[in-house]
């Protein structure tokens, strides 16, 4: 893509044609593009090609598993029945996709606009992310095909499980509703467009509450099983206390991670006020998760204090939860006050791959490693590595798919040489445009 | 008694097996056949061998408590039971129901202000009398070495010509 | 909002509150805490009596149409099979409701065989922990299993402290959970005792009321007390099980978990669940709130709401 846009040819960013007349949905799913140069783009791309062994080698593979069982293709036993599908795809998925709710509400409830540029991201992280854990679940469920039991069939409503399964759906649907105003404003709907804003505040509200409660949901699930989490990871009090807040920097440093790539990646995708207002917001994103980890730290501590669980920290375990709590939240506490400081965006940067390191990490342990911790270790199997590789590759690609399309890092442009649809840019002076290049 | 070679006695023995059931005998060296309900399908009867038992064991109150008017050895059950009087019940199917978990047993189990309340059924008595005297003193301990097990037997414990034939892959732990 | 219709609410609320206050006072549920159906029935196991004869395997292997084992039900070598590198021994299997072990304890000349089945809990965390509601505690005592609603979500595996469902991984279109179900469908919903404590030959399990099995339980310490620990295990044990233990040894060396908390499992969740119906009715107030606060006399800065959307 850089190349051609090197040439001189430009990707699509607006309703209209040069000439006025307007893209169809086929030339917009093109980007604006011939199929050849576009074929020609895809291939060129050396990314594609990786993405292109995993799914030789992972497609098949979930589809071994649908044909042959989870016991095929996962160490699931009776001891050990999560692996990494949940492990991985739904505990640690579900708090980085907490950006949704965050930027929602800085937004929209608490009216700095000054975040939107990047507002749009946030939200469709939040929501291919959850889209996403729920594929890593229908991959792990024993009877995928009732996913929808708990919504019509059979309720059992003082299940924490039962709380999750309901939060999740109407979360989703909030959230494709936040990301349908862009996919509205790319296909030209403006009155669905319209329709869907009216209801922002309201929409949001929902995300607030819908997040906190099953984002602490996902941590009181291990509270049905207490002794089997180790003590230092486990806390019958807080334990939902520590899913939620962890989910706060979570979301926000996801944000800075997937600006961070796309900026280094697909620039040419970004629109000026996105380039222009990435690394300022980077900063702020740092601060807000700076004070998400600060506190995090603290209450970590107040629980092991609260069930006098210092003895532990002397044991194997006890070094393994310091490594955790210094990799994923100490070191990024400082790394984030000194960018902040300093106003060294790059050093924000590294502190935000290192607290998602941190919170995969958490998760990994509370779910996987020391669940169990009294029993045997259960290391999952090589394909069920693979398969979650691959689903998560399959993320990227539609992750990909869509910034590459929808304007998301860049403001929609209703007429070619107009305004762009969002206010707070202001207005340059006449576009230069490229030659388009001739139709076919 | 006359004497008899243990040979004639045994015959003796299986001869008065049917007799056994329907009235309670006060000899000392009636014959016993075990005949319980759920084991009986699956283990042939015993032939149990009483006045080996009543040589070996030198006591009656050993295996029949205190109901045989020999006294009883038993601490606990003395305090009731000191009197050196035969009993209207002596044999062991009398008191030990041979289904123990029926409604009326269960029910029974319910009246605390009744003595006896915790009481073995026919077959656990019998294996928890003998099994302890076998396991000291070298007895026959297995389940076989006592009643051979019929083809029902056979086939319930998955054995014999029952038994798993290519041995498959241990299922997953 | 006209004057008239705030006082008809107003009224109408006022008669709706009385009318509920001078209906008959409902009679005040029960407090505290469950303890088991009154009439729920339970087994005693008791470790002194088991002789390791595996005729209970058996038995529930016929009684519940399982597959036929790898090995015979009189083949005792089993006892000495060891997994993960020695550290476990047999578990209920998806074929397999009930299995016996043998132990070495010390101090103890003979070994002591332990069965292992589902417990029967009164407050199990597998059906507290189901979102389909699979699980149900029948007032017999049985915990059952409905596999029609099951999605399995495989929660009820990790929520058991006795680590006892197990899942039929190897099937495709119907993997379910398995596990010992108190033989209710065929015998105790019909007062009838379950296949292996029918079978047990040296009555090392006995069948009734579980508040009478307590009674007999204490009663035989009271008998023996050097013939066995002071506790009954199982009787305190996440809120109380079903199934009771007495043992000789100590109950940590014959594989019993004696960390477990006395409280159900229920128990670690109430304060969260509790906590749900708050937050949905306080947050929107609450945002809403700051919403307000924060965006007084500010402009949204949005196009859509101010600035006509742009013809396309």
């Amino acid at each position: 893509m850089k190349e051609l846009i090197e040439h001189g040819i430009k990707p699509l960013d607006g309703a209209k044609k040069r000439d006025g007349r307007k893209w169809n949905l086929m030339e917009k799913l093109f980007l604006g593009l011939p199929l050849d140069q576009y074929v020609g783009q895809v291939l060129r791309n050396k990314f594609n090609w990786l993405l292109g062994i995993i799914f030789a080698v992972g497609i098949p593979l979930i589809i071994y598993r649908f044909i042959f069982g989870l016991g095929s293709v996962t160490h699931s036993s009776y001891d050990y029945p999560w692996g990494l599908f949940l492990g991985f795809g739904l505990f640690c998925m579900v708090p980085l996709s907490a950006s949704g709710f965050m930027l929602g509400t800085t937004v929209e409830i608490f009216g700095r606009h000054d975040f939107e540029p990047i507002e749009r991201l946030a939200l469709l992280n939040g929501l291919l992310g959850y889209l996403f854990a729920v594929v890593y679940l229908l991959v792990d469920l024993g009877q995928p095909w009732r996913l929808s039991y708990p919504m019509i069939y059979a309720w059992g409503p003082a299940a924490v499980l039962f709380l999750v399964g309901w939060h999740v759906a109407v979360y989703l649907s909030v959230q494709v509703a936040e990301v349908s105003v862009s996919f509205f404003e790319w296909i030209g709907w403006p009155n669905a467009k319209k329709f869907i804003r009216k209801g922002t505040i309201g929409l949001t509200v929902s995300g607030i509450i819908l997040s906190t409660l099953h984002q602490g949901a996902l941590g009181a699930l291990f509270t049905y099983a207490p002794g089997k989490v180790h003590p230092l990871w486990y806390s019958a009090e807080f334990q939902w206390i520590h899913f939620f807040t962890s989910s706060i920097p979570g979301g926000l440093c996801m944000v800075i991670a997937v600006s961070t790539i796309v900026i280094k990646t697909m620039a040419w995708r970004c629109d000026d006020r996105f380039k222009d207002n990435l690394n300022q917001l980077t900063l702020k994103l740092a601060k807000g998760a700076a004070m998400g980890l600060i506190t995090y730290l603290v209450i970590k501590l107040i629980a092991v204090a609260h069930d006098n669980e210092w003895v532990y920290l002397a044991t194997g375990w006890g070094t393994w939860y310091l490594v955790e709590m210094l990799l994923g939240v100490i070191l990024p506490l400082i790394l984030f006050a000194y960018s902040i400081r300093h106003k060294l965006v790059s050093v924000a940067r590294v502190g935000a791959f290192l607290t998602i390191f941190g919170i995969v990490l958490n998760r990994l342990n509370t779910a996987l490693i020391t669940f169990n911790w009294k029993l045997y270790q259960e290391i999952p199997h090589v394909f069920e590595v693979i398969i979650s590789i691959t689903i998560f590759a399959i993320y990227i690609a539609v992750y990909r798919f869509i910034l590459n399309r929808l304007p998301i890092l860049y403001a929609w442009k209703a007429q070619t040489s107009e305004v762009p649809v969002t206010a707070e840019v202001p207005v340059s002076a006449q576009e230069q445009e490229q030659e388009y290049p001739a139709r076919a | 008694m006359f004497v008899a070679s243990s040979l004639n006695l045994r015959g003796v023995f299986l001869l008065l097996i049917s007799l056994l059931l329907a009235v309670n005998s006060y000899a000392m060296d009636a014959p016993e056949t075990v005949q319980i309900n759920a084991l009986a399908n699956y283990y042939e009867p015993v032939e149990f061998d009483h006045q080996l038992h009543v040589d070996v064991s030198g006591d009656c109150s050993v295996c029949h408590h205190h109901t045989t008017g020999t006294g009883t050895t038993d601490l606990y059950c003395s305090k009731c039971h000191g009197q050196f009087e035969e009993m209207v019940t002596v044999s062991c199917a009398d008191c030990h129901s041979a289904e123990p978990f029926s409604a009326e047993s269960i029910h029974r189990q319910s009246q605390q202000d009744l003595f006896h309340v915790d009481m073995n059924g026919l077959m656990g008595a019998y294996h928890q009398n003998c099994l302890g005297c076998h396991q000291e003193m070298d007895g026959p301990t297995g389940c076989q070495e006592c009643h051979a097990r019929t083809e029902a037997g056979d086939k319930l414990y998955h054995s014999g010509e029952f038994a798993p034939k290519a041995p498959e892959s241990a299922a997953s732990h | 909002m006209s004057n008239v219709s705030r006082r008809k609410f107003l009224a109408g609320g006022l008669a709706g509150g009385a009318a509920v206050m001078l209906a008959p006072a409902k009679k005040a549920l029960a407090a505290g805490s469950f303890t088991g159906f009154p009439d729920g029935m339970g087994v005693l196991v008791d470790l002194t009596r088991c002789v390791g004869c595996r005729s209970c395997e058996a038995a529930c292997n016929k009684e519940q149409n399982l597959p036929a084992p790898e090995l015979p039900f009189d083949d005792l070598s089993v006892f000495d099979q060891t997994f993960h590198h020695g550290t476990q021994k047999r578990r209920p299997t998806e074929d397999a409701y009930t299995v016996v072990n043998r132990y070495e304890p010390e101090n103890l000349d003979k070994p002591v065989y332990r069965k292992i089945q589902c417990n029967h809990c009164n407050e199990p965390s597998c059906l507290t922990s189901c979102f389909v509601n699979a699980y149900t505690k029948t007032p017999e005592g049985a915990v059952i299993y409905n596999s029609k609603v099951c999605v399995g979500c495989r929660t009820c595996m990790v929520a058991c402290p006795f680590h006892i469902p197990a899942y039929s991984y190897s099937k495709v279109l119907d993997p379910i959970v398995k596990k010992c179900i108190f033989c209710y469908d065929s015998r105790v919903k019909h007062g009838k005792p379950p296949a292996c404590v029918e079978i047990c030959p040296a009555q090392a399990l006995t069948f009734g009321k579980r508040k009478d099995l307590l009674k007999i339980a204490k009663m035989r310490i009271k008998k023996a007390p050097d013939k066995y620990q002071p506790e009954i295990y199982g009787e305190n044990q996440v809120g109380g099980t079903g199934w009771l233990y007495l043992s000789e040894a100590p109950f940590e060396q014959v594989g019993f978990d004696t960390t477990l908390q006395k409280e159900p499992i229920i128990d670690n969740v109430k304060g969260f669940l509790g906590m749900v119906p708050m937050v949905l009715a306080i947050w929107p107030a609450l945002f809403t709130g700051f919403h307000l606060l924060a965006t007084k006399h500010k402009d949204h800065g949005h196009d859509d709401s101010h600035v006509e959307e742009e013809e396309q």
